[in-house]
């Protein structure tokens, strides 16, 4: 762990000090304080409807700054060189990837805990409710981020910046249109086979329910280690395979 | 050459690119064989296109060889077990510039494996023997390119490592940085540790490496001992003062007459060096120095690399 943690560590510090952080995180507080303003407000549910534009914001917010994180910097890392002076240490190419990820999943879980906290802050004094189980929403986006991120991170691996950007939006497009896309298929389902993200979509039980039961945050972790699992495996191989 | 001499250990090395399925493949590495002894500073010439960095980062691990056995104490070194014992330092190395020259040393060193009580202590020091004391906290972004050569050395060197790998250690350093990053090969040699040392810069190879291998268009053009190849045989080099022309016997003998700095400089056959001698001393002239007579690398290295040119014409 003390060399992938070293190298997530750097990922942090460096992503830390990108602008694009800090003008996300004001642009979602901004909007935050905003929502109890919008018009269309049903009598009666108020909080619901923050609720849900709250964790709209979030997740928008979470994947631009995702896609602006891991687009560029495994790429950006082997065309500056950088990366030399990391692998011709004693560091293998698999802790150099999963070291990567986990540097940008501590980032975003620090981005989205300081999103729910902000959210948190406005139901507070809006509503005199501090929503914790925003909470439940923030911990599902987490998940579904660590996984983008994986997806992110194994294109990278082998593409450009504009291919990953594109590549990853697509793949969140696809994980959140399963029933869309092989829906129909008659005698043969192949449901149980697609890697779908709609584990993570608790955005209705989070803004109008009480929330989810632990063993659905079980199945989501199991989803989440699984795709991630595998995402970054083929990233692996990817980067194995790469001369730098 | 037994196993236990030999440090680092490059055997048959291929490596061919392609810049599309429909062209043949290029090999720019083929069949590249080196042995580099312990303790020793080992020089790895070419000119640009040869095939140096591409075998070094081979053996690094950080190209995949089509073939090929790469080898660091015996062990195989495009794995990361077998870099526990390597340090590295890329052609132009960069590092990431957020970070001060203190907290990139602490990096590496934890990824070198440094003991954490350790790193700290480590990193002051080989900031200090690279001269860049002072600089300790200093961001990476305000760094000269040779302050950032020589940070490339210190992170190089930070788990003092046994087998060190320089790919153009000299390249963006001022003169005095070059003379610096000389004593610090030459030091790191008189410790034991084991320098492979990639360069343009041929009077720094020619002053301070033990072995040579020049590699031209992908292939060990030549591979030895420096004063093996630079020695001219059966010639001896003679270094005169006090004469203002050579006697007519010596005259008779030598070649390559000239005169250096007030010496009168000139080769002669081995076989005439005592009688040379006496005549010189007959004449009341003063021997600075009689040596077997050497090429420069410069000269050397320019004919060796026109010969294989005609050769592969």
């Amino acid at each position: 762990m003390g060399r992938m943690g070293a190298i997530a560590r750097a990922v942090i510090t460096d992503s830390l000090r990108r602008q694009v952080i800090y003008v996300v995180l004001l642009f979602a507080a901004v909007m935050t304080a905003v929502i109890p303003s919008l018009p269309n407000y049903d009598l009666g549910m108020e909080t619901g409807v923050f609720r849900e534009f709250a964790l709209a914001l979030v997740y928008v917010a979470a994947v631009v700054t995702a896609l602006a994180l891991a687009a560029n910097r495994i790429p950006g890392e082997a065309e500056r060189r950088t990366v030399y002076s990391i692998l011709g240490k004693r560091v293998a190419r698999w802790e150099y990837v999963v070291g990567t990820w986990l540097g940008m999943l501590g980032v975003m879980a620090g981005l989205i805990a300081a999103f729910t906290a902000i959210v948190q802050v406005v139901a507070f004094f809006t509503y005199k409710d501090p929503m914790w189980v925003m909470w439940l929403g923030a911990l599902a986006m987490i998940l579904e981020m660590g996984v983008v991120l994986a997806l992110a991170i194994a294109i990278s691996t082998r593409f450009g910046p504009v291919v990953v950007a594109v590549a990853t939006l697509a793949g969140l497009f696809i994980g959140h249109s399963r029933s869309t896309l092989v829906g129909g298929l008659g005698a043969v389902d192949l449901k149980p086979f697609y890697p779908s993200l709609d584990a993570f979509n608790i955005v209705m039980p989070v803004s109008y329910g009480g929330g989810v039961a632990p063993v659905y945050v079980l199945a989501m972790i199991v989803v989440f280690v699984g795709l991630s699992g595998a995402l970054l495996t083929l990233g692996v191989l990817f980067m194995q395979r790469r001369d730098l | 050459m037994s196993l236990s001499e030999v440090a680092v250990r490059v055997d048959c090395a291929h490596k061919s690119y392609r810049r599309n399925m429909l062209v043949k493949p290029r090999a720019v590495v083929d069949g590249v064989s080196i042995d580099v002894m312990r303790g020793s500073i080992h020089g790895l010439l070419g000119p640009n296109g040869a095939g140096k960095t591409t075998t070094l980062k081979m053996l690094i691990g950080l190209v995949r060889p089509d073939s090929g056995t790469f080898q660091v104490l015996g062990e195989d070194s495009t794995r990361p077990r077998g870099r526990r014992d390597l340090g590295f330092l890329p052609e132009q190395p960069y590092f990431p510039t957020h970070l001060s020259a203190l907290q990139a040393m602490r990096f590496y060193g934890r990824l070198a494996g440094v003991a954490r009580e350790d790193r700290d202590r480590r990193a002051f020091e080989l900031l200090e023997v690279v001269g860049l004391n002072g600089f300790e906290h200093a961001e990476l972004s305000k760094f000269s390119r040779g302050m950032l050569q020589r940070l490339g050395i210190a992170q190089a060197i930070v788990a003092r490592p046994a087998v060190v790998v320089l790919d153009e250690p000299a390249s963006g350093l001022d003169p005095v940085g070059q003379r610096d990053m000389r004593n610090l090969m030459t030091g790191l040699r008189e410790q034991g540790t084991t320098v492979l040392l990639s360069s343009h810069q041929l009077s720094e190879v020619e002053a301070i490496c033990d072995r040579v291998s020049i590699l031209n268009a992908g292939k060990v053009a030549a591979e030895g001992h420096i004063d093996d190849l630079l020695n001219v045989g059966g010639q001896t080099s003679v270094r005169v003062r006090g004469l203002s022309g050579l006697p007519a016997d010596v005259a008779a003998v030598a070649t390559d007459v000239a005169l250096s700095g007030g010496h009168q400089v000139f080769s002669i056959p081995d076989s005439a060096v005592r009688r040379v001698v006496d005549l010189l001393d007959e004449a009341g002239g003063s021997i600075v120095s009689v040596a077997p007579k050497r090429s420069s690398l410069e000269d050397y290295f320019a004919r060796l690399i026109a010969d294989t040119r005609k050769g592969v014409a």
